[in-house]
């Protein structure tokens, strides 16, 4: 799946999981998406930033300035209680989807 | 949670924004330092680092416009930005603004203006709880044939009786009332006579004190008042020891029970005093004086209401066989107040008016149409740098919607000045004119009317703006392309549209002008010039006059002092004036003349007059001879008859010496008159008989003592009012004088509500006209400028001034034409509206339906000459140098 083509329900969700251990900076969000989706998904800033600040916005993130790992100053996201609910409730739906659909698709 | 965090982003971005753009520009450096510093560990080189990092953020600004796109209030935040772009374009084109918001301003504010006009007039709830379920009811029979006529006191009963769809039903009985005492002079007021259900029908609660209470009708109770809040200010200083105060109504004492609030106005719009009808059973019919009033049952319809009203005049014919054809019209009461001619013509004036706007908005939508034309270059280059079409669209029609509501706010000023001055004025003597009045709804209309119309005149041009092709449009640099082309199709077809509606409107005002000019022509049947006639209503109302002495001694007197008048020429006395101040009707019967049986002969105006009264109005006498003062008590009872009479009831037969009268009292017929109107000047002729007023008092005097003196002058009539009020009034001071004024003004007040839809109808075609003259200049003018190129290459070709004018103007003509051409289709339908408004003239009438078109063709070649004569005198040289 092209990277720019991604549907925004689902960067919502990689960027919900991503987030769900520890909180992150943008950079290290995108690595982080390409390597659980085993380099499938290559979310670009043009795409990442606009979901990122309308997260924050819907509060499901909330965004703090902090260092980096190699000491660069960088802003850090990280879940909010309702961020968490919201990554459950879309992991539940998404896998509910995804087994309709595999189902759906070995059907003869 | 969710929401709450989305309202605190808003107020952020919205008020916030220098702080919101700061972090998010220092986060995406961060962002590309880090990405910069992870390549250059990689092992790139710095400059190759930084290289690779941007192309992998591609482009700041992008990204953050997308970062921006993504936020709460987004939307909001571009109208902002388009309203202040708005504004600042507008600022900049302070002529076409001007004339946008100028053209917007008629139609709007007249719009708003007839919205609250009508809105009051047809809509606004009365003042009456429950007002739409009252009715009034009438009496509609042969031989009287009144369409909303009275009845007596016998057919109320009768219908009260056998009445199911209406709670108790009232009667009334409108009059002129003196009314004296000691808290001042007499004075002589409208009033009104009623049964003591009335107040409650109407469900009116008194100002201070009570209604007349169930039973106060019967003779013991005596005279009972309620005061309305006018007079009770003027005359009582509004103190509430007037309860319970005895007052004189028409010289009889009458106790006040209770005052009414200023916005009660029923029977009449000026009724002051109400005092309690005594409901005794009359031995025989008559007189019809009286109207019902009566609120509508739960559940009962006004239809089922008439239905009923239908069978109990059935049973009324059945029991007197004097009626014929008789009928209980019903009325809703805002029906009754507006009587037939008001609610078509309201309707049509509001229809005109929406027409004017319709032309405004074609205008407007014409100047943004060229104005779009000059800034193609602006939007193409916008286009090419990235802006969405709809972005464009919307942002074009922001500008044309704050055009509007800039011009909707000019013409609510407009409106309200308007009104106003209908207010003041009330030209048309317009029933109800106190609920018109520019409110909440109105300001609510205009608003709604202006956001409508900016869409309507900016979503064209807006539209065909975003569709322009950016390679043609950026190449042509600006010259008439493509596009253009289209818009000066649809701007032809719009300025075709423009006069098409602007001759509809010219056409009615014509067939109402011509109508109206009729009207002023119609004499009323006498040759007096009107301004130099001065009538008065004098009211001895006090017992003493009962006495048929006293009368007649009063009235001799009243006459004798007038003529000593100085300018007065002549004076006499009659209980009826015309154009429309009816006295006394009754039927006759004309001797050796027998009817079939059951016939009878109709009802019609039968006046009492002074000797001279003919000659003081200057009716001419046609046979025979005018009253004298010989025709008096003790001399054979004489009568003399219209023209119409003669010609209606004695066709072929010499009317002289013939007799009338009712059986017991004849009267021979002495001379034949002109026919006067006394029912108004619309009326058709209606015969009438005359009695010597000295031989009339028996037959008379239920109509009361008032009677109209009235006098010819040698000049101005009006100047002699002070000097015969004074001389009149010392006889008794007791005695009331109302209605003091020349023929003139009576006549001018007769046709104030046509003379009201006349003005305002033609005051809309001008402004239409005016419009439609603008719009097409600006078309013309328009094409002129960008055809100076051309007009160029022709005159150095040699192409004659004259030719060119000719071209021009050829131009302009040519769409006026086809417009005047639907315009003529479209008021051969509209005018049939007017049918009802016009009086003496067909709604096809030939010389407004040839006048109308001629004019309007004048305006369109006057206003394509200017630009016609400009481009005659386009010198080559620089024509060819242009651009």
């Amino acid at each position: 799946m092209p990277a720019t083509n991604l549907l925004q329900g689902t960067l919502d969700l990689l960027i919900l999981k991503a987030l769900a251990l520890t909180e992150m900076h943008g950079l290290a969000i995108s690595h982080r998406i390409a390597q659980i989706t085993d380099g499938t998904f290559q979310v670009k800033p043009g795409s990442l930033f606009p979901a990122l600040h309308r997260m924050e916005e819907a509060g499901w993130l909330s965004s703090a300035w902090g260092e980096s790992e190699n000491k660069r100053r960088a802003k850090f996201y990280r879940l909010t209680a309702a961020g968490r609910r919201q990554f459950e409730t879309e992991a539940r739906q998404w896998k509910t989807i995804a087994l309709a659909i595999a189902s759906a698709l070995q059907a003869s | 949670m969710t929401l709450l965090s989305r309202l605190a982003s808003l107020r952020r971005n919205l008020f916030a924004r220098p702080g919101v753009e700061r972090d998010l520009d220092d986060e995406l450096r961060a962002y590309l330092d880090q990405l910069t510093e992870e390549k250059r560990r990689a092992g790139m080189s710095a400059a190759e680092a930084r290289r690779a990092a941007r192309i992998e953020l591609g482009g700041l600004e992008q990204v953050k416009e997308e970062v921006r796109q993504a936020r709460a209030g987004r939307m909001l935040e571009e109208i902002l930005q388009d309203l202040r772009y708005g504004v600042r374009t507008l600022r900049r084109n302070p002529a076409f603004t001007a004339a946008a918001v100028l053209a917007l301003a008629l139609g709007i504010g007249t719009n708003t203006a007839m919205f609250s006009v009508a809105y009051g007039i047809l809509l606004r709830p009365l003042p009456y709880a429950g007002a739409e379920r009252v009715a009034v009811v009438y009496l509609r029979y042969f031989p009287r044939d009144f369409a909303f006529g009275t009845m007596c006191i016998r057919d109320y009963l009768m219908w009260k009786e056998n009445n199911r769809a209406f709670e108790d039903p009232s009667l009334f009985r409108s009059l002129r009332m003196d009314i004296g005492g000691s808290e001042g002079a007499p004075e002589q007021v409208q009033g009104a006579s009623v049964t003591v259900g009335f107040f409650s029908t109407l469900k009116v609660r008194p100002l201070i004190g009570r209604i007349f209470a169930a039973g106060e009708d019967q003779p013991v109770t005596g005279s009972l008042a309620v005061l309305s809040e006018s007079i009770w200010r003027r005359r009582f200083a509004a103190s509430s020891a007037v309860l319970g105060q005895t007052i004189l109504v028409n010289g009889v004492p009458a106790t006040v029970i209770g005052v009414m609030p200023g916005v009660f106005r029923f029977p009449r719009r000026d009724t002051e005093v109400w005092t309690n009808l005594p409901l005794n059973p009359p031995a025989r019919y008559g007189p019809w004086f009286y109207r019902g009033v009566a609120r509508l049952k739960p559940g009962v319809t006004l239809q089922q209401a008439q239905v009923e009203a239908n069978h109990i005049g059935q049973r009324m014919m059945q029991q007197n066989p004097y009626y014929k054809h008789l009928t209980l019209p019903v009325l809703s009461l805002r029906d009754a107040f507006l009587g037939t001619t008001l609610k078509p013509a309201v309707l049509v004036l509001a229809g005109a008016v929406a027409l004017v706007l319709l032309i405004a908005v074609v205008n407007v939508a014409n100047l943004m149409l060229a104005r779009a034309t000059l800034r193609e270059r602006e939007m193409a280059l916008r286009l090419s740098l990235g802006a969405g079409r709809g972005r464009l669209v919307r942002q074009l029609l922001t500008e044309s919607v704050l055009l509007a509501v800039m011009g909707g706010a000019a013409g609510l000023a407009l409106a309200w000045g308007g009104i106003e001055l209908i207010r003041a004025w009330n030209p048309g003597n317009l029933p109800l004119i106190d609920s018109v009045r520019l409110d909440g709804g109105a300001f609510g209309f205009m608003l709604l009317v202006s956001m409508l119309t900016g869409v309507l005149f900016g979503l064209a041009p807006a539209l065909q703006s975003a569709r322009a092709d950016l390679n043609s449009t950026l190449k042509e640099g600006g010259r008439a392309g493509a596009a253009s082309q289209t818009r000066g199709r649809t701007r032809a077809a719009l300025v075709v549209s423009e006069i098409a509606v602007s001759l509809m409107l010219l056409v009615g005002a014509g067939l109402l002008l011509r109508s109206f000019v009729n009207l002023e022509r119609v004499t009323g049947g006498f040759s007096t010039p009107p301004r130099q006639i001065l009538t008065m209503l004098i009211s001895p109302s006090s017992p003493k006059y009962n006495d048929a002495g006293a009368f007649f001694a009063y009235y001799d007197e009243v006459v004798r002092r007038a003529r000593r008048v100085p300018g007065v020429e002549t004076a006499a006395l009659t209980d009826a004036l015309p154009p429309d101040r009816q006295g006394d009707a009754d039927s006759f019967a004309i001797e050796g003349q027998p009817l079939a049986p059951g016939e009878i002969n109709p009802i019609i105006s039968d006046v009492s007059v002074g000797p001279d009264f003919f000659r003081a109005l200057g009716i001419p006498l046609v046979r025979g001879r005018y009253f004298t003062d010989n025709d008096n008590p003790d001399s054979a009872p004489v009568a003399i008859v219209s023209e119409g009479f003669a010609r209606r009831f004695l066709p072929n037969r010499e009317p002289l010496g013939k007799r009338i009268g009712y059986g017991e009292r004849w009267m021979e017929i002495v001379g034949v008159v002109g026919n006067v109107k006394y029912l108004g000047l619309t009326a058709d002729t209606d015969p009438a008989y005359y009695m010597p007023f000295a031989q009339a008092y028996g037959p008379r005097m239920f109509l009361g003592p008032q009677l109209y003196l009235t006098v010819r002058s040698s000049g101005d009539a009006a100047r002699l009012a002070a000097a015969l009020r004074r001389d009149i009034q010392s006889i008794d001071p007791g005695v009331t004088l109302a209605q003091i004024g020349t023929m003139e003004q009576a006549l001018t007040l007769s046709v104030s509500q046509p003379r009201f839809d006349t003005m305002l109808l033609t005051l809309f075609a001008g402004i239409a006209l005016l419009l439609a003259a603008v719009g097409i200049y600006g078309l013309v003018a328009y094409s002129v400028a960008q055809r100076t190129h051309e007009i160029g290459v022709r005159m150095a070709l040699g192409a004659a001034q004259a030719d060119v004018v000719r071209m021009v103007v050829r131009q302009g003509a040519s769409l006026a034409a086809i417009g005047i051409g639907l315009g003529l289709g479209g008021s051969c339908v509209l005018t049939r509206l007017l049918k009802t408004m016009l009086f003496g003239v067909g709604v096809t009438d030939g010389l407004t339906f040839a006048a109308a078109p001629l004019g309007l063709m004048l305006v369109v070649l006057l206003a394509t000459s200017l630009p016609a004569l400009r481009a005659a005198r386009i010198s080559p040289v620089l024509a060819l140098r242009y651009e």
